[in-house]
C-alpha cells in the first residue's frame, strides 16, 4: 500500500474574483494541514499579494498549491506567468520599488511571511515564484 | 460550494458609524465600499467611523491601503477613523508582512469604541465646543469631566498670567 502524501490543486488567475477564490481556498488547505490559524493566514496572504501582482501586471497566469503530509509537512506555492519579467529581483526582493499605487510590500512582505522563497524571472518570458511554509 | 459575502452594513450610532466591513472583498468592492462611507460621513454628521474588522480574516497590502487612505479621506471630511475586531492571526500577518497603519485609533470592540467617541465628546464641549471634530487623549477628556466649564478658565488664567511676566 503507497499512501498518497502529496496533493496539488491549481487556480487561473484573470481577475480579482480568482484572487480571492484562491487565497480563501488557501487558507482552507492549510488550516486542514493543521497549520495554527496565524501561519495558515500568512499562506493567504502570500497567495492573495502574488496573485494581485498576476492581475495587475500581466494579466494572465496560474497558481500550484501543493501539500506535502510525509515526514516533513509543508505547503507550497507556485506563481506563474508568461508575463514582462522582472528586471531587477533582488530590488524587488529588498522592497525598494514603488512602481505601481501600492506599498511596494507585495513581494518583499510575502518572503517575510514565508520559510522559503525563490524568485526565477526572465524578461519577457515571464516569472516564476515559488514559496514554501512548513508545518513545524 | 463558495460563499462570498461582499454585504456591507452601515449604521449610525451617536457620533459613531459603524461600519462592517465584508469577508471577500475585490478592489470595486472596496473602492465602493470607501465612497458609501465617505456618504455616509456627510449624511450622518459623524465625527468617528467605526470599521469592524470582525468577519476579515485575510487582510492583504490592498486591504491595508484602503483603512489608510479611508482614514485620511474621512480626516478631511473632519471625522476619525477608529478599527475595531482584527483577527490575532490578522494582526501578526499585517505586522509581518510591513504594514503600518499611522495615525488610525485601534479599539478591542464597540464599547471601547464608543467610550472614546463619548470623551472627546465631553472633553470638547467642557473646552467650550471650539474644536468639536478633533478627539482629546483620554486624560484631557477625564480633566474636562471633572472639573466642567472651570477648566478652560483656569487654564486661561494660568496662561494670562504668564504672559504678564
Amino acid at each position: 500500500m503507497v499512501e498518497k502524501d502529496s496533493n496539488q490543486v491549481q487556480f487561473s488567475i484573470r481577475s480579482l474574483m480568482d484572487v480571492v477564490r484562491a487565497r480563501r481556498r488557501g487558507l482552507e488547505i492549510a488550516l486542514t494541514m493543521g497549520f495554527p490559524h496565524a501561519e495558515a493566514t500568512k499562506v493567504a496572504v502570500v497567495i492573495s499579494e502574488l496573485g494581485r501582482n498576476i492581475e495587475r501586471y500581466v494579466g494572465e497566469g496560474t497558481i500550484t498549491l501543493t501539500t506535502h503530509v510525509g515526514a516533513d509537512k509543508h505547503i507550497e506555492i507556485v506563481v506563474e506567468d508568461h508575463g514582462p519579467g522582472i528586471a531587477d529581483v533582488d530590488r524587488v526582493l529588498a522592497g525598494g520599488y514603488s512602481t505601481s499605487k501600492g506599498l511596494g510590500l507585495g513581494i518583499s512582505g510575502s518572503r517575510r511571511l514565508m520559510d522559503e522563497f525563490e524568485i526565477q524571472s526572465v524578461v519577457g518570458e515571464g516569472t516564476t515564484i515559488k514559496a514554501i511554509k512548513w508545518l513545524r | 460550494m463558495e460563499i462570498m459575502e461582499t454585504t456591507t452594513i452601515i449604521q449610525k450610532l451617536e457620533s459613531l458609524l459603524l461600519v462592517s466591513v465584508p469577508r471577500d472583498l475585490t478592489d470595486n468592492d472596496v473602492l465602493q465600499l470607501r465612497r458609501q462611507v465617505l456618504r455616509d460621513i456627510r449624511r450622518h454628521n459623524s465625527r468617528w467611523v467605526l470599521l469592524d474588522f470582525s468577519l476579515v480574516d485575510i487582510c492583504d497590502s490592498f486591504f491595508g491601503r484602503f483603512i489608510h487612505t479611508t482614514a485620511q479621506m474621512a480626516e478631511l471630511m473632519g471625522a476619525e477613523v477608529i478599527i475595531s475586531g482584527l483577527q490575532d492571526a490578522v494582526v501578526e500577518t499585517m505586522v509581518e508582512l510591513g504594514m503600518t497603519l499611522p495615525n488610525i485609533h485601534a479599539v478591542l470592540d464597540l464599547d471601547d469604541a464608543l467610550a472614546l467617541s463619548r470623551e472627546s465628546q465631553q472633553a470638547s464641549q467642557a473646552a467650550g465646543g471650539q474644536d468639536p471634530g478633533e478627539p482629546l487623549n483620554p486624560a484631557l477628556a477625564e480633566l474636562g469631566q471633572a472639573d466642567g466649564e472651570s477648566v478652560d478658565g483656569d487654564a486661561n488664567s494660568t496662561f494670562a498670567d504668564l504672559t504678564k511676566e
